[in-house]
């Protein structure tokens, strides 16, 4: 069994994307949060240029990947300086215990 | 023309629901006056819409292959059902310009109630089975909000539980037709499932014919979910005159009557159609005789005459029962809000601390009095007409035994009729109530309603023509208001039953001048547990409830859990998609 460069990149998706998911299921710390949302939206961003290599236009593919790149550093960015403001607020920045619903 | 009549009526009302409620609970004046002006421009838009009827689609939105098209086909059935949801609708709001007065919570009042109304045209309307559950849906939501509206009070959150319950029954019953109709049809067009109903398999058409007759009997309190309504009546009274009495209960009506020329032929089906309409109309009335809760009564007497309405459908009536509903909604919202009245000037709906009100509030006794010898069948309010019309339907194409039951049902109506209104404005005061006197916007909507107690019956010859030029599969005759005139009066029947009401009446005289007036007690018993139905309810509520507490496990708030949600959600769809939806 002989695999492309393209199943390779498929499965690095794949593969970033279960750690991904599996990264949000488990954890708790906010930054860790933040990291694991990283991750996913890296694997997104392989997926798109996939998926314009796969689909012949791999110009487009690669500008929208560059532009997920900005989008997905501001959310870094807002991200974390969130979790500041929610340690310097709570004290902790364990996510269920900063939550305030009741019920 | 039609098509922009039809959205007008569904989107007047949604939009000055959502209007009302965003001007904030801080200005009331302002709320008031946007609830009275959209809904009175819907009622002039549904009035408008009465001429343009036709039984062509109007509206048509595709909507892709899992939904259907979208479809409005404003029809007789229709659009009688629209004029008298939004007609209603309107004075039920002018109403609570007094009623509601001081509320601090008007948004959620008014929105709720103007929701309701555009979901009733909707429901109505609508071409397709899947959107008729949607705003059916819709309007099960609003009925719950507003039976709830007091959330402080117990009994309130309780009975508008058990109403969204009961009536979620139905929709289920509603669902499950639609989607075994779309299974075989592979549309969810009402056209398409009348006129291919004979195609259909024996038993996918029975089995929808009694998913639709569960939905209605949930829906419109009939036997066995009958206990739902009186319950249901911790609503505001306007609430209750509009969605509990004149329009959202006639919803199962509507549906057996539009689909009746698709179902009368399954075995079976017209019987139990009777059946339950005669077993609500009887049980109904007898439990009426002993409530002493006001409203308690005229819910009670509302189940009885929607019981009236279904055996007319059971007994091939269609147009006899729309008849009725028509006559029925007017004098029993007049009913509900002349009673709404005399609860918000002396503060309490126990009939037993009433008494001798009448020379305190004599423009509410006379209103109410129209309405009740309307709803006793005394000539020539409509009631009269309609009543008579049903019970001759019922004569001839339903057994003696049948027509018999439903006559002694006409007797205990008057009987009860009788009691409510000697208890509640004659006889001796019983306690002191402090009176006071009802205020304009209500004044406003009792004479109209009155006014309209002694003239909807000269309508009865446009309301067929209607339903008999623009219901293709439904095959109904024109009748004229004079042929309906000489046929009722020229009957023997008519005299023999109007016979039963005097007999009714004078019973219920001679017990009140012998101030026997809370005598049969040993109904009570058979009262208390719906005669023997009420655990059939109480189960279908508790076993609900119980199962969504389990369910709260699930709603952890925390963020690990929701992403599982989420992701396993994903997973879902991926299969369906790769399954090749």
């Amino acid at each position: 069994m002989t695999f492309t460069p393209l199943d390779v990149i498929l499965f690095g998706v794949i593969a970033l994307l279960g750690v991904g998911f599996y990264g949000l299921l488990i954890t708790r710390n906010l930054i860790k949060v933040v990291m694991v949302l990283q991750i996913l939206i890296k694997a997104v961003i392989l997926a798109l240029i996939l998926a314009g290599k796969m689909s012949g236009s791999t110009g487009l593919g690669q500008s929208t990947a560059a532009t997920v790149i900005v989008a997905d550093t501001i959310v870094a960015v807002v991200g974390l300086a969130l979790a500041v403001q929610v340690r310097r607020r709570f004290g902790t920045l364990d996510v269920p215990k900063i939550s305030t619903l009741r019920g | 023309m039609a098509a922009i009549l039809v959205s007008l009526v569904i989107l007047l009302p949604w939009l000055g629901a959502i209007t009302v409620w965003l001007v904030r609970n801080e200005h009331p004046r302002l709320q008031h006056i946007l609830a009275v002006v959209f809904s009175i421009l819907t009622a002039i838009a549904s009035l408008v819409l009465l001429t343009a009827a036709t039984s062509e689609t109007v509206i048509h939105i595709p909507l892709g292959k899992a939904f259907g098209d979208l479809t409005f086909v404003p029809d007789g059935l229709a659009v009688s059902l629209t004029a008298i949801a939004a007609v209603i609708g309107s004075l039920a709001v002018v109403f609570s310009v007094d009623y509601m007065r001081g509320d601090e919570q008007l948004g959620r009042y008014y929105f709720l109630v103007l929701f309701f109304i555009g979901a009733m045209t909707g429901l109505v309307l609508s071409g397709n089975l899947l959107f008729t559950f949607f705003f059916w849906e819709i309007t099960a939501l609003c009925s719950y909000g507003l039976i709830s509206f007091y959330n402080d009070d117990p009994k309130a959150v309780a009975g508008g539980m058990k109403a969204l319950i009961i009536t979620q029954v139905g929709g289920v019953g509603l669902l499950v037709g639609t989607l075994i109709a779309f299974v075989n049809l592979g549309s969810f067009q009402i056209s398409d499932l009348l006129a291919k109903a004979s195609t259909l398999p024996a038993v996918s058409l029975s089995l929808i014919a009694f998913s639709f007759l569960i939905a209605a009997a949930a829906k419109s309190a009939q036997f066995p979910f009958h206990t739902w309504l009186p319950d249901a009546m911790e609503a505001p009274t306007p609430v209750s005159a509009l969605i509990h009495a004149a329009t959202m209960v006639n919803a199962g009506i509507y549906l057996l009557a539009r689909f009746y020329p698709a179902f009368e032929v399954v075995p079976g089906w017209k019987m139990s159609v009777l059946l339950v309409g005669l077993i609500s109309a009887l049980i109904a009335a007898l439990s009426a005789l002993v409530a002493t809760d006001l409203k308690r009564v005229l819910a009670y007497s509302t189940v009885s005459q929607l019981g009236y309405m279904v055996y007319a459908i059971g007994a091939g009536g269609v147009l006899a029962s729309q008849f009725h509903l028509l006559s029925h909604a007017v004098f029993k919202a007049l009913l509900f809000l002349a009673a709404g009245s005399v609860i918000h000037s002396v503060g309490t709906r126990d009939m037993r601390r009433m008494g001798a009100l009448g020379s305190r509030m004599p423009l509410v006794r006379n209103v109410f009095m129209i309405g009740a010898l309307a709803l006793a069948g005394v000539p020539i309010l409509n009631g009269f007409w309609s009543k008579e019309y049903i019970l001759e339907a019922g004569l001839e194409h339903s057994p003696v035994w049948a027509y018999a039951i439903m006559l002694f049902g006409a007797g205990l109506t008057a009987f009860y009729t009788f009691r409510m209104v000697w208890l509640v404005f004659f006889g001796r005061e019983r306690d002191q109530l402090n009176v006071h006197q009802a205020g304009s916007a209500m004044k406003f909507s009792l004479r109209i309603l009155a006014l309209g107690s002694f003239i909807t019956w000269l309508f009865f010859g446009g309301l067929s023509g209607l339903l008999s030029t623009t219901l293709p599969f439904h095959a109904l005759e024109h009748e004229s208001t004079l042929e309906l005139v000489s046929a009722i009066l020229s009957a023997p029947a008519t005299w023999f039953a109007l016979l039963v009401v005097a007999l009714g009446f004078g019973l219920s005289w001679v017990r009140a001048r012998g101030f026997v007036l809370f005598g049969g007690s040993w109904l009570n018993p058979f009262v208390d547990t719906s005669f023997g139905f009420e655990w059939v309810n109480d189960l279908v509520v508790q076993g609900i409830s119980r199962f969504a507490e389990r369910l709260r496990a699930t709603q952890t708030g925390e963020l690990n859990w929701n992403i599982f949600g989420i992701v396993s959600a994903l997973l879902v769809v991926l299969v369906v998609l790769w399954m090749g939806a």
